[in-house]
C-alpha cells in the first residue's frame, strides 16, 4: 500500500514549493514537485525599453539578487553588439562573487543547517568539549568555552520562554539527527554568527551597485564611475573597503563554513548515497577573465555531463534551436502549437492556463498538469544545474583549482568520488565552490587595481546606448552561473522595444515537472528511494530538496 | 496601550542581557533607534523603558507574490543588535523563509499563534495578492493567498505591508498586470496598515518600524499614503548630497562621462529623486555604505506607487500614454505644435480666399476714408 | 456690405484697466513659467570650470519659476474676483455657457471663423462665445497647473498657501505622475498661446475693430450699424419678454 504525503509550504527556501510523494515500504516511490505562484514577468516585459529590463528581471528574485540583472544586461549587450570595458567586467565579477559568498553561506546556515543540526539537542552539549572540538577543526577565534556556554544559556532561556519563534514546531529529536550535542552547539552558534556576518559581504554590491538587495546595473558597463579624485566615485577609500570585505568573507568561509560543513558531513556519510537523482549535469560557465565573449577564459567551466560519465563533457550552444527547449506538457500554460511542442526561448511563449483543482484542495491531480514551472530540456535530456554540476564539470574538464579542493574534501571525508552524486555531494559542492569564488574575488580585485594604476578608468561604453543607433530587429542571449545553477535570458528586440523576453532559470531546470516522455526533473528524481522514517515528519524530504537550494520565484518568474 | 504578550515571557532587556550585551550596548541601540525615529531625549527614555518592560511581540510574516528580498533586506538591518533582536526578540512565529518547520507543522505554528494571540499579533505581509482567476496564481498549502490573508488579518492587531509588492503591487502589477496582483490595503479593511514601500525597503527602516510598534505599543505616525513619516517624509532629492550640483545646473550627460567622474547630478540621466519619498539619502543602504545615487546610478523611484509604469529609468520624461515608448510628452507636444502651426497657416490662407470680399471691402473702406480725407469737398 | 460704403465707428470701452493689467501680467507669467518649466524638465549640460558652490543656475531657474508661479496664482484669483465685479465684458458669464444664445453664437462663430462658411457675422463686442469658452477651458488649465504645481511645491515650503496643496501628491498616488501631468499641461498652454495670438491677429484682420490694440488701450471700434443692430435685438427681446410676462400674468387678473 502506498501513501501520499504532501509537504506544502516547503519552508527555508525562496518561494512557494509543494512536494507530493508516494511512500511505499518506508521509501519514496514517486514524487511530484510543484511551483504554486506565478507573476508572468515575461508578459510584463513585452513592449518595454530593453535598457530597463535588468531592473524588471532583477525583481525576479531577491535572494539571488543581482544575477538576473547581470544576465539581462549581458543579453541586451549581446543583441546590440556592445562590448563593455574590462573594469566593468571586473566589477560585475566582484559583485557576483559577493553574491555567491552571501548566498551560499546563508543557504548553509539559515536554510539548510536545521535539517542536520538539532537546535534543542545543542542545549545538552558540554561547552568545554565543544570548545575543544571547535578549536581542533578551525582557527576561528570565537571558540572559548565561555562563548559556547553563553550561547547555550541564551538559547535555553529562549526555549523556556515558550515562545519558540522560528524554531517552533521543528523536527527536534527526530532519529535522523545524528550529530553529537557539541557539533549541534557549534552549528547553532554559527547560525547566529553567520546572521551577523552575511550583512557585511553584500556591502561589496552596495559600493558598486548602490544597494543590496537589488543593486543597479547598466547596459554598456556599470554606472559607478572611477573617480579617484572625487568623493562620490570609486576611489581609494571605496576600493579598500571592498578589499577588506572580500578578505573577511574569505576568512569566514575558510574558517567557519568549510570546517562546519566537513564536521557535519562526516556524521552523515550515508547521505552520500541518497538523493543523487539524474546523474546528468549542465553548466554555462561564468566569471570571464578575458571578456565575456571569450568563454574559454571563464573561471567556471561550461558543459554537459550525461549519466555520471565524467570522462565526457559536451558543449552547450544557447543559440541553437534544438538544444535548450521548454515544454509545458505538465505545466499550467498553453502553447499555440499545443502541449507537445518544445520551444526554443527565442520563440518562447508564456500564456498561463491554470487547470488544477479549485482551492482549497488536499491533493494535486498529478495525472494532469501540476505546476507553474515549465520543463526545460537540453537536447531532450533532463539535467541538473547548480554547484554540484559546476564542480563536476570543472573537475571533469581537468581544472586544477577544482581538482585541488575536490580531492582534498574527498580525502578528508574518506569517501569515493561517486559520493558526490548525492544530497551530501550537492551540499558539499556548494561549500567547495565558495572557497574557489572567495579566492577568485581577490584576483579580480587585484586586476581592477592594476587596470586603474595603468590609467584605464573606463567603466561603461555608452556609444550604443541611444536607441536610434540600434538595428530594427535584434536577437540576444545572455548567460550566467547563478548560485543555483545555469541561467540564461533570451531577447527579441523589435523597433527599439522588447518583442519577447524569456528566462530559463536554474530552479526551473531542477524543480520542473516531468516531461511528456515521463522523464523526471532533478528534484523528483533525487527524491526517489529516499528512506522516510515517519511520513508525518518530512525531514528527509527537506534534506534533499534543500540540498538544491530551491528558489521558486526564480523558477516561475 | 495594552501589553501584547503574556507576562511570563522575558522582556527585550532580559533578552539583551542574556545575549551577552552590556547595558551600554543596550543604551546605544536605543539611542540609535531613537535617532531613526527622530525622538527627543524624553522620547528616547520612553523607548528604553518600553524595551525593558514589554514582553516579546508575536509576529506572523506572510509571503505571497514576492521575490523575498524584503526578507533579505530585513536580515541585513545592520546596527549590531537589530538583526538579533528582531529575529529573536520579537517572536517571529511564522515566516516561510526562516522557520524550521515545513508543511503541516508550519501551518500549525501559524494557527497556534493566531489562536493564542488573537487580536495581539502583528501581521507582516510581503508580496502582493493575485486576485485574477479566483486567486490560483498564488497558492500555499492548497489555499489561495486571498484566503490566507483574510484568515490571518482577522485576528491581527495591525498589519505591516512590506515593500512595494505589498504596498502597491510592484513589478508584477506593472501593465498589463496579468495576474491582477493587488496590494494589501485594497483587500483588508478595518485594520491599521503601515505601508513600508521600497523595492526592497531599507533594512534599518524595516527594523525601525518594528521597533516603533514594539516600543510604543502603537503604530508610528503615518502620512497621507499610509507610510511612516519618520522615513518617508523627505524626497531623495531634498536629502541628496549631489543637490548642490543640481542647483548649480551641473549634470551628468551620459554615464561614465567626465561629469559622472566628478559626481555631478544625475537628473538628466533619469534620476527620479525629485519625485521619490524615501530615506536613501539619509539612512542610506547596508549600514550607510552607499545608496543608488552615490554609486552613480539615478534613483528610479522604487518606493513610489506604479513606478514601473510611470516612466522609464533613463529618461526623465515618461512615455506618453497611448503613444508607445518612444513618444514623450515633449515629442507629442512638438508634433502637436507643428500640426497647429500648419493648421493655422492653412486657416490664414483659407481666410484670405474665403473672406476675400470682406477683406477687400475693409481695404476699400480704408482707402475710401483716405481719399475722403484728401477730398476737401466733403 | 455694399461697395465703397464707409462705416461710422463707435468707440466701446471693453477692457478695463484691471483686466488689461491682469492680461499682460498673466501673459508674462505664462511665458516665464513655460520657459523655466521646460528648462527644469530638461536642463542643458552647462560647461564651466568654476566650483559648483559658486553657481546656482538651476536654483535661479527654479526661483523664477516659483516667483512667477505665485504671481500667476494670485493674478488668476484676482481675475476670478473681477469676473463678479468688473464690467459686462469681464463678467464670468462670458466664459460659461449658461443659455441657448451662447451655444447659438458658438455655432455661428465656428461656422464663420473656423469652417469659413458664408453667413451672417456674429455681433459680439467683447469676447465672442467661442473665445469666451476657450478662456474658460484655459482657466481650468490654470487651475490644474496651480494644483499640480503647488502640489509639487508643498513639500519644499512652509508657506500656508503652498501647504494647502499638500494633499495633492496623495491624490495622484505620488509625485511621479503629478510631475508628468504638470509637464503635459504645459504643452496645452503653449498650444493655447499660439492659437490665441493667431486668432487675435485674425480678428483684427477680418474685423478691423482694433482687436490687437484693445488689450492696450481697452477700446474696440464697433460699426454704427452693428451697434444699432445689437440695440434693436435687445429691444425686441425686451418686448418679447414683456409680452410673455403680460400673457403670463393675465389669468391672475
Ligand atoms: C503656466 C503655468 C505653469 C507651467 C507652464 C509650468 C511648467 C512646468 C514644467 C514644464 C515643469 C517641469 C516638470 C518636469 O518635467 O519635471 C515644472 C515644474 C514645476 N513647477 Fe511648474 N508650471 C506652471 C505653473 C506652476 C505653478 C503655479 C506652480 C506652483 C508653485 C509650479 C510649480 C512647479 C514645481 C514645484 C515644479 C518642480 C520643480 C522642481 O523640479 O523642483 N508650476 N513646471
Ligand atoms: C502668453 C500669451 C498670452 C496669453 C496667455 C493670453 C491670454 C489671454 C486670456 C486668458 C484672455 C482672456 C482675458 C479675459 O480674462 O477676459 C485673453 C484675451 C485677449 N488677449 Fe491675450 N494672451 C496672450 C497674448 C496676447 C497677445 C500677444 C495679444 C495681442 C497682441 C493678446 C490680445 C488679447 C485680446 C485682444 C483679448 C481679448 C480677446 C477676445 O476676447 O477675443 N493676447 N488673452
Ligand atoms: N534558481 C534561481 Fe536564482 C539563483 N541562484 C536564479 O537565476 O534564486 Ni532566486
Ligand atoms: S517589494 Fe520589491 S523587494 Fe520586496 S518582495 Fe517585492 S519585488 Fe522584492
Ligand atoms: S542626483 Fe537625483 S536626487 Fe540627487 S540632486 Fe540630482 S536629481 Fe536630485
Ligand atoms: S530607486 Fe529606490 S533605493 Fe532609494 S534612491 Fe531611489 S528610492
Ligand atoms: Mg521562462
Amino acid at each position: 500500500m502506498s501513501q501520499r504525503i504532501v509537504v506544502d509550504p516547503i519552508t527555508r527556501i525562496e518561494g512557494h514549493l509543494r512536494v507530493e510523494a508516494e511512500i511505499e515500504n518506508g521509501k519514496i516511490k514517486d514524487a511530484f514537485s510543484s511551483g504554486t505562484m506565478v507573476r508572468l514577468l515575461e508578459e510584463i516585459l513585452k513592449g518595454r525599453d530593453p535598457r530597463d529590463a535588468w531592473a524588471f528581471v532583477g525583481r525576479v528574485c531577491g535572494v539571488c539578487t543581482s544575477i538576473h540583472s547581470l544576465t539581462s544586461v549581458r543579453t541586451v549587450e549581446d543583441a546590440l553588439g556592445i562590448v563593455i570595458p574590462p573594469n566593468a567586467e571586473l566589477v560585475r565579477n566582484l559583485m557576483n562573487c559577493a553574491l555567491y559568498m552571501h548566498d551560499h553561506v546563508v543557504h548553509f546556515y539559515h536554510l539548510h543547517a536545521m535539517d542536520w543540526v538539532d537546535v534543542v539537542d545543542a542545549l545538552k552539549a558540554d561547552p568545554k568539549k565543544t570548545s575543544e572540538l571547535a578549536q581542533s577543526i578551525s582557527h576561528w577565534p570565537k571558540s572559548s568555552p565561555g562563548y559556547f556556554s553563553d550561547i547555550q544559556t541564551r538559547v535555553k532561556k529562549f526555549v523556556e520562554s515558550g515562545q519558540l519563534g522560528i524554531f517552533a514546531n521543528g523536527y527536534w529529536g527526530h532519529p535522523a539527527y545524528k550529530l553529537p550535542a557539541e557539533v549541534n552547539l557549534i552549528g547553532l552558534a554559527h547560525y547566529l554568527e553567520a546572521l551577523e556576518w552575511q550583512k557585511e559581504i553584500v556591502k561589496v554590491q552596495a559600493i558598486f551597485g548602490g544597494k543590496n538587495p537589488h543593486p543597479n546595473y547598466l547596459v554598456g558597463g556599470m554606472a559607478c564611475s572611477i573617480g579617484l579624485d572625487d568623493v562620490s566615485g570609486i576611489n581609494a577609500e571605496r576600493l579598500s573597503y571592498v578589499k577588506q570585505l572580500l578578505e573577511q568573507g574569505k576568512t569566514f568561509i575558510e574558517q567557519v563554513y568549510i570546517p562546519d560543513l566537513m564536521a557535519i558531513a562526516s556524521f552523515y556519510k550515508d547521505w552520500g548515497a541518497i538523493g543523487g537523482g539524474l546523474g546528468s549535469y549542465m553548466a554555462y560557465g561564468d566569471f570571464p577573465t578575458n571578456g565575456y565573449r571569450d568563454t574559454t577564459s571563464y573561471k567556471f567551466a561550461s558543459g554537459v555531463i550525461l549519466n555520471k560519465d565524467i570522462s565526457k563533457v559536451m558543449d552547450v550552444d544557447l543559440r541553437k534551436d534544438d538544444e535548450v527547449q521548454e515544454f509545458i506538457n505538465n505545466s499550467w500554460y498553453e502553447y499555440k502549437e499545443g502541449d507537445k511542442a518544445g520551444l526554443h526561448p527565442w520563440k518562447g511563449e508564456s500564456k498561463i492556463k491554470y487547470t488544477g483543482p479549485k482551492p482549497p484542495f488536499e491533493h494535486l491531480d498529478v495525472t494532469q498538469k501540476y505546476s507553474y514551472l515549465k520543463t526545460p530540456r537540453w537536447k531532450g535530456h533532463a539535467v541538473e544545474v547548480g554547484p554540484l554540476a559546476r564542480v563536476l564539470i570543472g573537475y571533469a574538464r581537468g581544472r586544477e583549482d577544482y581538482k585541488a579542493v575536490v580531492d582534498k574534501a574527498l580525502t578528508d571525508l574518506n569517501v569515493p568520488v561517486t559520493a558526490l552524486f548525492s544530497t551530501l555531494g550537492r551540499t558539499a559542492a556548494r561549500g567547495l565552490e565558495s572557497v574557489l569564488v572567495a579566492q577568485w574575488s581577490l584576483e579580480f580585485y587585484d586586476k581592477l587595481i592594476d587596470n586603474i594604476k595603468n590609467g584605464d578608468k573606463r567603466m561603461a561604453d555608452m556609444t550604443k546606448f541611444d536607441p536610434d543607433k540600434w538595428p530594427k530587429t535584434a536577437l540576444g542571449v545572455g548567460h550566467a552561473e547563478a548560485p543555483r545553477g545555469a541561467l540564461a535570458h533570451w531577447i527579441n528586440i523589435e523597433d527599439k522595444k522588447i518583442a519577447n523576453y524569456q528566462l530559463v532559470v536554474p530552479t526551473t531546470w531542477n524543480a520542473s515537472p516531468r516531461d511528456a516522455n515521463g522523464q523526471l526533473s532533478a528534484y523528483e528524481a533525487a527524491l526517489l528511494d529516499t528512506p522516510i522514517h515517519d511520513s508525518k515528519l518530512p525531514l528527509e524530504i527537506l534534506r534533499t530538496i534543500h540540498s538544491f537550494d530551491p528558489c521558486l520565484a526564480c523558477s516561475v518568474h | 496601550m495594552s501589553t501584547i504578550a503574556p507576562k511570563s515571557t522575558p522582556t527585550y532587556y532580559d533578552e539583551v542581557v542574556r545575549k551577552g550585551y552590556t547595558r551600554r550596548d543596550f543604551a546605544k541601540f536605543c539611542a540609535m533607534m531613537g535617532a531613526y525615529l527622530g525622538l527627543s531625549q524624553s522620547g528616547l527614555a520612553q523607548v528604553t523603558d518600553a524595551l525593558k518592560t514589554k514582553p516579546r511581540l508575536p509576529v506572523i510574516w506572510l509571503h505571497f507574490q514576492e521575490c523575498t528580498c524584503c526578507s533579505e533586506s530585513f536580515i541585513r538591518s545592520s546596527h549590531p543588535m537589530v538583526a538579533d533582536i528582531l529575529l529573536d526578540q520579537i517572536s517571529l512565529d511564522y515566516t516561510e523563509t526562516l522557520m524550521a518547520a515545513s508543511g503541516f507543522q508550519a501551518e500549525e505554528a501559524m494557527k497556534n499563534t493566531m489562536e493564542k494571540y488573537k487580536g495581539e499579533y502583528i501581521l507582516c505581509v510581503e508580496g502582493s495578492v493575485p486576485t485574477a482567476a479566483d486567486g490560483v496564481y498564488c497558492m500555499i498549502g492548497g489555499k489561495t493567498s486571498m484566503q490566507i490573508l483574510e484568515e490571518a488579518a482577522a485576528g491581527a492587531k495591525a498589519i505591516i505591508a512590506w515593500g512595494s509588492c505589498a504596498c502597491n503591487g510592484c513589478v508584477q502589477a506593472a501593465a498589463p498586470n496579468p495576474t491582477s496582483a493587488t496590494p494589501i490595503h485594497k483587500l483588508v479593511s478595518g485594520k491599521p496598515i503601515i505601508k513600508v514601500p521600497g523595492c526592497p525597503p531599507i533594512g534599518e527602516v524595516m527594523a525601525g518600524v518594528i521597533v516603533h510598534v514594539v516600543a510604543f505599543g502603537r503604530i508610528p505616525e503615518l502620512d497621507g499614503l499610509g507610510r511612516p513619516k519618520a522615513f518617508y517624509s523627505k524626497r531623495v532629492h531634498d536629502t541628496c548630497y549631489r543637490r548642490p550640483f543640481y542647483d548649480a545646473g551641473l549634470f551628468v550627460e551620459t554615464f561614465d562621462d567626465e561629469n559622472a567622474r566628478k559626481g555631478y547630478c544625475l537628473y538628466k540621466v533619469g534620476c527620479k529623486g525629485p519625485s521619490t519619498y524615501n530615506a536613501c539619502g539619509v539612512t542610506k543602504w547596508n549600514n550607510g555604505t552607499s545608496f543608488p545615487i552615490q554609486s552613480g546610478h539615478g534613483c528610479f523611484g522604487c518606493s513610489e506607487a506604479n513606478y514601473w509604469d510611470n516612466g522609464r529609468i533613463y529618461s526623465r520624461a515618461s512615455a506618453f500614454p497611448g503613444f508607445g515608448i518612444e513618444a514623450t510628452a515633449d515629442k507629442v507636444g512638438k508634433v502637436a505644435l507643428g500640426v497647429t502651426a500648419v493648421a493655422l497657416a492653412a486657416h490664414a490662407v483659407a481666410t484670405n480666399v474665403r473672406k476675400q470680399n470682406l477683406i477687400h471691402n475693409l481695404e476699400k473702406e480704408g482707402q475710401q476714408s483716405e481719399k475722403d480725407l484728401d477730398n476737401e469737398n466733403i | 456690405m455694399k461697395n465703397n460704403k464707409v462705416h461710422r465707428l463707435r468707440r466701446v470701452f471693453v477692457w478695463e484697466l484691471p483686466v488689461r493689467i491682469y492680461h499682460w501680467l498673466n501673459a508674462l507669467c505664462i511665458v516665464a513659467l513655460v520657459v523655466t518649466g521646460l528648462y527644469i524638465g530638461s536642463p542643458l549640460v552647462l560647461q564651466s570650470s568654476s566650483e559648483a558652490s559658486e553657481k546656482f543656475f538651476m536654483g535661479w531657474v527654479k526661483t523664477i519659476h516659483f516667483i512667477a508661479a505665485f504671481l500667476f496664482f494670485f493674478n488668476f484669483l484676482f481675475r476670478i474676483y473681477w469676473g463678479f465685479v468688473g464690467n459686462k465684458y469681464a463678467d464670468w458669464r462670458n466664459f460659461v455657457p449658461t443659455n441657448k444664445r451662447y451655444f447659438k453664437e458658438m455655432w455661428q462663430v465656428l461656422k464663420m471663423d473656423i469652417l469659413m462658411m458664408k453667413g451672417k457675422e456674429h455681433l459680439s463686442v467683447g469676447h465672442n462665445a467661442v473665445a469666451g469658452f476657450s478662456y474658460f477651458i484655459t482657466f481650468i488649465l490654470f487651475l490644474i497647473q496651480c494644483i499640480t504645481g503647488f502640489g509639487l511645491y508643498a513639500a519644499m515650503s512652509n508657506f500656508w498657501v503652498a501647504k494647502m496643496f499638500a494633499w495633492v501628491p496623495t491624490m495622484f498616488g505620488g509625485e511621479i505622475l503629478l510631475r508628468q501631468v504638470h509637464h503635459w499641461t504645459t504643452w496645452l498652454f503653449i498650444l493655447f498661446t499660439v492659437v490665441h495670438v493667431y486668432l487675435v491677429f485674425y480678428h483684427d484682420y477680418v474685423e478691423g475693430r482694433g482687436e490687437i490694440s484693445s488689450m492696450g488701450g481697452g477700446w474696440k471700434f464697433i460699426e454704427d450699424e452693428v451697434f444699432d443692430e445689437v440695440k434693436a435685438e435687445k429691444q425686441k427681446k425686451m418686448l418679447a419678454k414683456k409680452e410673455k410676462m403680460e400673457t403670463h400674468m393675465k389669468p391672475l387678473t
